[in-house]
């Protein structure tokens, strides 16, 4: 299933908004059930590759994009392919916890549903299988009928993991999952991200470094639109390569 | 992390190369105290050791300040454990310097033999490495500490023969023995001297480069 044991690999991707270029040449593997960590400055274009894993950026009018991005071996931005369907095997997390506002259950139950899920019993069995894979089962089995929109911040965000998980993905996208939660849930989601690499292949976007180098066993640095290192989170973050990883690491910027 | 921080790491490197200084002139002035039977300023390197216990205590708080408060990484990082070890290494370089300057006046009540033998030359090659270790840290020039090894290698072998040496002399007359104990002792903490020296030129590399080497 994966290429010598990357689950995506990025080819001379390049991506314009309008007239301005985003990403520049980007070329990347991302390893398969291992938490890949971007980071870099504002602006340097890390959610807009994050966005490209999925084909986010179709949503974008003025984006244009060329080069790979190839998920098991095939590429995402061929003509012919569904980005409904890529989307449910590349799921994603944003910043903000966004439940629908509905019941607990239904905001689990209705990815699998509109993919055509119906039996009452698969779709419970889903449900509580995704609340316990995101580590909220304990917390809400007594509500479930109750609305999303009652449960606490970190409680929501673990939520939308547990939403991206009912679909059965491959890969979870992570925009800063952590930006709007106090340090408590966000402990909370970060081992939940080191749990979830069991299953998952995970990609978090951060501007926690102390957080890429704790959930993280690779790390992209990006800036100007481009991937300048990408390595062992462990090396990144201890003896960096690239004098421009050295200078972003330790705030010595600008 | 902030330019604040730099600034401290800065103000840090001051200070851990000022006590580096303060605890190689232990072991210096210990060595001169012994070879000059100067008892006086024997008693002086003793009366250091409250300063560079005290040293020791205020710079290792420091470093842990620094590490809790920006928990900095790379470079900064390196440079933070570097600090740490060449504080630590430096604690121990004056404590040896003050168990030298203790034997002074042990040692002039006993009848002179050979002159101190080898143990100011060996004194020498121990302080100089020291010398380069610190200095390399100071100016982050690791070019300065090529040929640790083998300037270790010959403090090693110096420190044998002294034992060869004395060895004899005690075995040729008895009551050269407290002498030669002392002398034998003297180089072993020198040798152990020039170790702590090679330490911190390994830190120093480590800092400069984020590679790790053993000098041997």
């Amino acid at each position: 299933m994966t290429e010598n044991g990357h689950i995506i690999a990025v080819e001379n991707l390049n991506l314009w908004y309008g007239e301005t270029i985003a990403l520049r040449d980007v070329t990347m593997n991302i390893p398969y059930r291992r938490v890949t960590a971007l980071i870099g400055p504002s602006g340097c274009g890390k959610s807009t590759l994050l966005r490209c894993f999925n084909r986010m950026n179709d949503l974008v009018e003025s984006c244009r994009i060329n080069g790979a991005v190839n998920f098991h071996g095939k590429n995402i931005y061929a003509p012919g392919v569904d980005p409904v369907a890529i989307r449910k095997e590349i799921g994603m997390v944003f910043q903000r916890p966004n439940p629908f506002p509905k019941s607990v259950y239904e905001n689990i139950a209705y990815g699998p549903k509109v993919h055509g899920m119906k039996d009452k019993k698969q779709l419970d069995a889903v449900v509580e299988k995704s609340l316990k894979n995101a580590a909220l089962w304990d917390e809400v089995k007594d509500r479930l009928h109750e609305s999303a929109m009652g449960l606490s911040g970190g409680q929501q965000q673990r939520l939308c993991i547990a939403r991206t998980l009912a679909v059965g993905p491959e890969v979870i996208l992570m925009d800063e999952p952590c930006s709007a939660l106090d340090p408590i849930a966000t402990a909370k989601i970060e081992s939940l991200i080191d749990e979830l690499k069991k299953d998952y292949s995970v990609v978090i976007v951060t501007h926690n470094m102390q957080q890429a180098s704790r959930v993280s066993d690779f790390t992209g640095l990006m800036y100007l639109g481009e991937l300048v290192e990408f390595g062992d989170t462990r090396q990144i973050f201890e003896h960096p390569r690239e004098q421009v990883t050295e200078n972003y690491i330790t705030g010595r910027f600008g | 992390m902030s330019d604040k921080f730099h600034d401290e790491i800065a103000l840090l490197k001051t200070d851990v190369l000022d006590m580096a200084h303060f605890a190689r002139n232990m072991l210096s002035d210990s060595m001169k105290a012994l070879v000059t039977d100067d008892e006086g300023l024997a008693a002086d390197v003793k009366k250091r050791k409250q300063e560079l216990n005290d040293r020791h205590e205020t710079m290792e708080e420091h470093i842990f300040q620094m590490i809790a408060l920006y928990q900095p990484v790379a470079k900064d990082m390196r440079s933070l454990v570097c600090a740490l070890q060449v504080v630590n290494d430096s604690m121990r370089i004056g404590r040896y310097g003050k168990d030298i300057a203790n034997t002074v006046k042990e040692i002039f009540e006993q009848p002179v033999i050979g002159n101190f033998i080898s143990l100011p030359h060996m004194s020498e090659l121990a302080i100089s490495m020291i010398d380069d270790a610190i200095l390399s840290y100071d100016r982050e020039d690791i070019t300065l500490i090529e040929g640790m090894s083998k300037r270790d290698d010959v403090v090693d072998s110096l420190r044998a023969s002294i034992f060869r040496e004395c060895l004899t002399y005690m075995m040729e007359d008895p009551g050269t023995i407290s002498r030669c104990i002392y002398y034998v002792m003297i180089a072993r903490y020198l040798e152990r001297c020039a170790d702590h020296g090679c330490k911190i030129a390994e830190k120093v590399y480590y800092m400069q480069t984020g590679e790790r080497i053993e000098i041997k």
